[in-house]
């Protein structure tokens, strides 16, 4: 009820704006302009195409809202808004939602959209017969009704308040019913249709003539290209081999591309929040002291200036600055040293310590923020040696065994605090009074009071720094300057293509 | 012959059954858990154990080996977890990068080599020779990713002649198959000529000293048979080895260049593999490798034989 009546007030404001501010005006920058074909340039290659069993962000940034859509989704403004439920209710105790569906939505292989389709894509996720990676996303949910085709209801056995977030992610995207063989060959309801997937080289859509919204997309084929070298990326850019860039992996690439003039940067925010995580259950790191000392040691403006060219942005917790719940808490510990050397005498390390930092090679922005941080620890007394391990081996050691002292890391997935109130999490972190404040954040039903909660928790997190919080790494889409309307945050992993258009 | 070729086939059958056992072993015990590759670092336990066993990977070691030999044996190289193809859909789709990018380089690096080692040895400690010795040194001390770049950044971005990388697939355009392979090519092609023409140029000296050769000329026969009937033909063993190594480190090894250029070559293949632990496809790629280079190997012993029939291949 609630997410409904905002949703109205948002309706409602803009037919407002549209009243009064004349059209021509909006139009008058620039219009649209149909038809074209836009190369992107993406770092990695998805494996497989199913984003609802594979975890792989890549798949959503090719895929999310491009091909495959979910009840609601999350706009270039990081909201939850509608998408193929054009509205919902939620009960007052917040443990039935109803979703009342768009009609004339049809998928890519000719079949109408109807509540069986949902249902179908829920029950699959919940069954023991498929895989999923985030069984937890779907775990509320005690029953699926579809009393008329364009409706469903779903029952909770608990609230849970990011359960509607969770439906936004790509994880709960609707597949047509009865589908297969979705690694291969997506059917969504999205404005493009898969075309082809040259393993290896590139993936293309192209624009889905049935699509609901007639004015969309803009765009007659996409080609993302997998392109792993960074200068080849950069080269293709200059060359006009490729549009656009979706994420410029390395900053300083972006002032010599600006200089161009033809190319232009955006500088926005992402979901990936590098954190400098430390073992909580080994020594000295089990002591909240040398946790805050190291995070007075460190001087996250010089970080961020020499790993992202000054671009990143800083956090003081684990909560992206796209999501509406965020709390600025980086000014929570300032760049003290001496403070930093008082707090390692109390805490009885007056000569500091010896550790080792483990850094995933893959990773360019940990390998860089690494050799910085243990610069400026070593001012204070903590000798960090580093060791640079393979992703794979950084998964098994540090992720899954939780071998390690420290060691620097993008978390990317958004909205993703509750890690924290694991203890079995890879942090070893176990603060009864965080679990208990997340708990109920996650039960709560009443809007206001749950990002209060989220405050708190966030504040918990600050404050006891069971991770030192690094930066929000930033998005640096790069693409020419004919490409329009492009994202210029990224608060999910997507390369959210429907509305760009070519300015040719 | 006979004898020999089924001498040598025993021989592949052998080198393929260890090499693939030393490469599942190892592939196992190197840190990695594919299920969390694929699931990512926020999966939960039940669906990690889950996709373990949809993938056979809670069986015990000899039995996943021997079922995988199994399938070897009926042709069938499985399917990558990655991809979620058949091993050797995949294998073949990249053949047709690899295979002309390899013969390619290799043809324009025999074209360069030979004349430019050839005219070094003629003209031994002469400045030719040893402007060809500096060019060839450079040749060989270039990284390739270097030299990719550079190609890029002239007929690519300056120029504007040719693709700045892709591949342009055979069917859909062969002319756009050859523009996008031109620059990849000769890039492979300058690093693999340098250490060919010093090998060319060392080979065609000694033969220069032998006394048949001083005596060819002695008869008055013209230089240019004497060069090419006397000094290339008996140069060209060492050079044919070469060249065997070269094609050999080509078919996997182009991997650099294949990423610089942004091509779907078998190298990178090979290495996305490796890096995402999708051992049916590591075991498949190696498997054809090894194949492969053991039957270029064949083919050099055979061309042996022909060159210097004191050569048997008994």
């Amino acid at each position: 009820m609630i997410t409904s009546f905002r949703w109205k007030i948002v309706v409602l404001s803009v037919l407002v704006v549209l009243a009064t501010v004349q059209l021509p005006l909006v139009a008058g920058a620039s219009k649209p302009k149909y038809g074209g074909t836009l190369r992107v340039a993406l770092p990695a290659e998805p494996p497989g195409l199913d984003p609802t069993t594979h975890t792989a962000a890549v798949i959503d940034r090719v895929l999310y809202n491009n091909v495959y859509q979910g009840l609601v989704r999350i706009n270039r403004d990081g909201e939850v808004v509608p998408s193929l439920a054009r509205d919902w209710e939620v009960s007052e105790d917040g443990t039935v939602y109803t979703f009342y569906l768009r009609e004339g939505v049809s998928f890519h292989n000719g079949k109408k959209f109807t509540s069986e389709d949902v249902r179908f894509t829920f029950e699959r996720a919940m069954s023991d017969a498929t895989t999923v990676p985030h069984p937890e996303y779907f775990a509320p949910i005690e029953k699926i009704e579809a009393p008329s085709t364009t409706t469903v209801r779903i029952n909770l056995s608990r609230p849970s308040s990011i359960f509607l977030f969770n439906l936004a992610r790509g994880d709960a995207v609707i597949l047509p019913r009865g589908v297969e063989g979705l690694s291969s060959r997506p059917v969504g309801t999205g404005p493009f249709k898969f075309k082809t997937w040259k393993r290896g080289s590139n993936l293309s859509l192209t624009s889905y003539e049935d699509y609901y919204d007639r004015k969309l997309p803009y765009l007659e084929e996409v080609i993302f290209e997998f392109i792993g070298d960074v200068n080849t990326r950069i080269t293709s850019l200059k060359s006009g081999g490729i549009d656009a860039i979706a994420y410029l992996s390395s900053p300083e690439n972006a002032v010599s591309l600006k200089e161009l003039g033809s190319i232009k940067v955006l500088t926005g925010v992402t979901t990936w929040e590098v954190i400098l995580a430390m073992n909580n259950s080994r020594k000295p790191f089990s002591d909240p002291l040398v946790r805050k000392a190291i995070n007075y040691a460190l001087d996250r403006k010089e970080i961020i200036e020499g790993a992202t060219f000054g671009f990143g942005k800083p956090i003081g917790s684990l909560m992206s600055p796209t999501n509406p719940n965020h709390l600025d808490l980086s000014w929570l510990y300032p760049h003290e040293p001496e403070k930093a050397r008082k707090l390692l005498k109390e805490s009885g390390y007056p000569d500091g310590f010896e550790a080792t930092l483990t850094l995933p090679a893959t990773y360019e922005l940990s390998l860089r923020s690494g050799k910085i941080v243990a610069d400026q620890v070593k001012k204070v007394g903590i000798d960090l040696k580093i060791e640079k391990i393979s992703w794979a081996q950084w998964l098994q050691r540090v992720f899954t065994n939780a071998e390690y002292d420290l060691t620097i890391i993008g978390h990317s997935e958004a909205f993703d605090i509750s890690i924290y109130g694991d203890p079995n999490y890879y942090f070893n972190y176990d603060n009864e009074r965080l679990q208990r404040v997340l708990e109920k954040a996650e039960r709560e039903t009443d809007e206001k009071t749950r990002s209060q909660l989220y405050s708190v928790a966030q504040w918990i997190i600050a404050e006891d720094v069971p991770s030192a919080f690094l930066f929000s790494a930033p998005s640096l889409p790069a693409m020419r300057n004919e490409i329009m309307n492009w994202w210029k945050d990224y608060p999910i992993p997507a390369v959210d293509v429907t509305e760009v258009w070519i300015d040719d | 012959m006979p004898g020999y070729v089924t001498r040598k086939f025993i021989e592949l059958i052998i080198t393929l059954v260890l090499v693939s056992l030393a490469i599942f072993l190892v592939l196992r015990l190197l840190p990695g858990d594919p299920a969390q590759i694929v699931l990512g670092i926020n999966a939960s336990p039940e669906s990690l154990a889950r996709l373990r066993a949809e993938l056979g990977l809670d069986k015990p070691l000899h039995v996943q080996y021997l079922n995988w030999l199994r399938g070897l044996l009926t042709g069938d190289l499985g399917n990558s977890i990655f991809y979620e193809k058949s091993v050797g859909a995949l294998i073949s789709s990249r053949m047709a990068v690899t295979i002309p990018l390899t013969f390619l380089a290799t043809f324009l690096s025999i074209t360069f080599a030979l004349p430019l080692g050839i005219y070094a040895a003629i003209h031994h400690r002469e400045p030719g020779d040893f402007g060809i010795i500096a060019l060839s040194q450079l040749g060989i001390s270039v990284p390739a990713f270097w030299l990719g770049i550079l190609a890029l950044l002239l007929f690519s971005v300056k120029l504007n002649l040719l693709p700045s990388g892709g591949f342009i697939e055979w069917g859909a355009s062969p002319v756009g198959a050859i523009r996008s392979l031109t620059l990849p090519v000769v890039t492979l092609a300058i690093i693999q000529s340098a250490a060919l023409t010093r090998m060319t140029r060392s080979s065609a000296l000694e033969v220069l000293s032998q006394d048949y050769v001083t005596a060819a000329r002695g008869r008055g026969l013209p230089e240019i048979r004497v060069l090419s009937k006397h000094v290339l033909s008996n140069s060209l063993i060492s050079i044919i080895t070469l060249i065997g190594l070269q094609m050999g480190q080509l078919l996997a090894g182009a991997v650099i260049v294949e990423s610089v250029f942004h091509l779907p070559g078998l190298g990178r293949l090979l290495i996305l593999a490796v890096e995402q632990r999708d051992l049916q496809l590591v075991q498949g790629i190696v498997t054809v490798l090894v194949g492969a280079i053991i039957t270029i190997n064949y083919l050099v012993d055979l061309a042996y034989g022909i060159l210097d029939p004191r050569i048997r291949l008994t």
